[in-house]
């Protein structure tokens, strides 16, 4: 039995617009994700998806419901031990252009690492490792403008992995590619799942990206479908 | 810290607006604090010298005024027999150079030079300054010929006079016998000379005091019989013509007081037996006086620092809102990446202090150069204006860093506050 990396049960966030007009962006959504889970989060467009995902992510709090993180309670955390846990425990790839625009591609993934708590010399080893396992080697000195966007996404998973993470959050990781770097990036996510067993959740649109992963969560309308 | 540069050449155009506007006020800060120190000095000097005498100026004039009242030789022999006082000496003191009447304030920013008579038969001696070092020669001292002078520092170097050297003072023939050594202060634009030949130079170039001389020797060979056959009004202007003497023309008197007395007490009784005749101005009174002179000069510097503060802080407060604005993203991808609030406050606190401290190395930068340039013209004429202190010059540059990170810190600490979904919504 693996064990469970993510246990949420009936989340609920609504935001409230003006006085009249509320969006009930999940009305109680409940998923699990175990270690070594490879997960997609599908649904329509304003589902919830996004929101489900920054929730999970330590990045907003749910109105209600119940989450633990790793045996972490997370509804009774507080928003400092959040950014600890969230540096430690929560990689997060993004849909495009998450890179810092005035560092480097090393700098970008080193970055990670000072937030993780560790010493220069570690940072410099770990960053230029992962980036030579994103076949990035001879692109690590570049800045995120002068890298094209499958290899900017391949920064950004680099940095991910910094810190070792429990599991690895992405927000249509690639929606912004066309559907052969889209593949490639994706084959990449698998293999590393499939090698270092790293747990991957992610939102997408893209059937071909969805039908690639082992287990897939539908959401419709704020909760779950399916 | 690279990345701190970095961010500013992002958007060098603002950058270089930003620390213009600081630079603008660091300058002004430079420059004003300078000319601030430069006066306080000079007044501080002052302060240590005037607060070594008790100041007696007969009633009817103001301190430091040339022409009006004048003590009579009768009361400064009084006064030196007051209990406690030590000695009492005379004196007169007026411009080096005659005023020019068409243009009566001289046109000099600065002090002016200005000759100071000394009573050389005195025993007085001021408190805190016994001795005056010297460059060369001596000071002016009992025995001393008639027309011997000792020049300050400035006054030795504007008109380049050595030791030996002759000096034409309005018309008159001294010899410099003594060059003070420098002392940022009052002496160095002070020619001593004994009482006598100063005394005469105030009778010449006072009309009033020339004919009042006059008609005293007239007065005095006119006979008693002669006197008497008068009328009563004539006789008695006559009398009092008769009765001025030159040595009663002492514009001051300063008073020192004997060891282990009090100098306020000392000018308490003096006051009270002169109160009709003469203004007591104690040590402290006179020091308080200047203390509230110089704090005119400290609110200069005060007040160049609030316009520093206000043009720069909110140059500063603007471009550091506006970037951190246009980096919501970049703060949110560090936020997801595990940054904590402190450490984003942190990064863009340090940015605005660099963007602070950088301006504030050019003001200063030009500032001393406008200075050095300004002193280099106006020591020509023997008063310069400024004076660049060393610790007043760092304190400018830890100002301007301080002060960019006090602006940095409402943004900064607005910017670490954001919420992390708000800025990765615009990812
Ligand atoms: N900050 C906000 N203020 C108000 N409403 C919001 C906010 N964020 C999200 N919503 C609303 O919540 C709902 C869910 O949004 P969410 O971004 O989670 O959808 P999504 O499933 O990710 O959609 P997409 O596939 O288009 O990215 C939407 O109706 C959206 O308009
Ligand atoms: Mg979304």
């Amino acid at each position: 039995m693996p064990k469970t990396l993510i246990h949420a049960t009936n989340l609920k966030k609504c935001y409230q617009l003006t006085k009249t007009n509320t969006v009930h962006a999940l009305r109680g959504v409940s998923i699990d994700v175990q270690e070594g889970d490879f997960s997609a989060i599908i649904g329509p467009s304003g589902c919830g998806k996004s929101t489900l995902l920054h929730i999970l992510g330590l990045l907003d709090t749910p109105d209600s419901g119940a989450y633990m993180l790793d045996g972490i309670d997370v509804m009774k955390m507080k928003s400092k031990e959040a950014n600890s846990v969230r540096a430690k425990k929560l990689g997060f790839i993004f849909q495009g252009f998450n890179l810092i625009p005035t560092q480097t591609a090393l700098e970008n993934v080193m970055q990670a690492g000072k937030y993780g708590g560790m010493t220069m010399k570690q940072r410099k080893a770990r960053a230029m490792e992962l980036l030579k396992l994103m076949s990035l080697s001879d692109r690590m000195d570049h800045k995120p403008n002068e890298l094209s966007g499958g290899q900017q996404q391949r920064v950004a998973i680099a940095r991910a992995l910094m810190n070792k993470p429990a599991i690895i959050l992405a927000d249509e990781p690639t929606g912004e590619l066309d559907s052969a770097t889209s593949l490639e990036i994706i084959e990449l996510l698998k293999k590393l799942n499939r090698e270092n067993n790293q747990t991957f959740l992610m939102v997408t649109h893209n059937m071909e990206v969805a039908n690639a992963c082992k287990k897939t969560i539908k959401l419709k309308d704020g909760v779950n479908a399916g | 810290m690279m990345e701190i540069f970095r961010n500013m050449l992002r958007r060098k155009g603002r950058t270089i607006l930003t620390i213009t506007g600081i630079t603008v006020g660091i300058f002004a800060f430079t420059v004003m604090g300078s000319m601030a120190l430069r006066f306080n000095k000079i007044i501080g000097g002052g302060k240590r010298y005037i607060t070594g005498q008790i100041t007696v100026i007969p009633k009817g004039s103001s301190f430091g005024d040339s022409a009006g009242a004048f003590l009579p030789l009768d009361t400064i022999n009084k006064i030196a027999k007051v209990d406690g006082v030590q000695a009492v000496a005379g004196g007169v003191s007026l411009p080096l150079v005659e005023p020019d009447p068409n243009n009566p304030t001289g046109g000099g920013i600065g002090q002016q030079a200005s000759i100071q008579g000394m009573d050389l038969e005195s025993a007085y001696k001021n408190r805190n300054w016994t001795t005056m070092q010297m460059k060369e020669g001596h000071m002016l001292e009992k025995g001393d010929a008639a027309n011997a002078v000792a020049i300050g520092y400035t006054v030795a170097a504007d008109q380049k006079l050595k030791v030996n050297d002759t000096m034409k003072i309005r018309g008159k023939d001294f010899t410099v016998i003594g060059v003070l050594d420098q002392t940022l202060t009052g002496p160095d634009q002070y020619v001593f000379m004994p009482i006598a030949a100063a005394r005469q130079l105030l009778i010449d170039s006072t009309p009033f005091l020339k004919s009042l001389v006059e008609q005293s020797t007239a007065a005095a060979n006119i006979s008693a019989a002669d006197l008497a056959k008068l009328p009563a009004a004539t006789r008695t202007q006559l009398l009092q013509a008769k009765a001025f003497k030159v040595e009663d023309l002492s514009q001051e008197a300063a008073v020192s007081w004997k060891d282990g007395q009090d100098s306020e007490t000392v000018a308490n009784r003096i006051k009270d037996q002169f109160k009709n005749d003469v203004i007591v101005l104690s040590p402290t009174k006179l020091g308080e006086q200047i203390d509230n002179a110089s704090a005119i000069f400290n609110a200069i510097i005060l007040g160049s620092a609030v316009i520093a503060l206000i043009v720069g802080g909110f140059s500063i407060i603007n471009t550091m809102i506006m970037s951190i604005s246009e980096r919501k993203r970049e703060i949110g991808i560090k936020k997801a990446i595990g940054a904590s609030n402190r450490s984003i406050a942190w990064d863009y606190t340090l940015e605005a202090g660099v963007i602070g401290i950088v301006g504030g190395l050019v003001g200063l930068g030009i500032g001393v150069v406008a200075i050095l340039f300004i002193n280099h013209k106006t020591a020509a004429s023997g008063a310069e204006i400024f004076l660049l202190n060393p610790t007043f010059m760092i304190g400018v540059v830890a100002f301007s860093f301080v002060l960019g990170v006090l602006a940095g810190l409402i943004p900064a600490l607005r910017a670490s506050r954001m919420k992390v979904v708000d800025a990765i919504r615009e990812l």
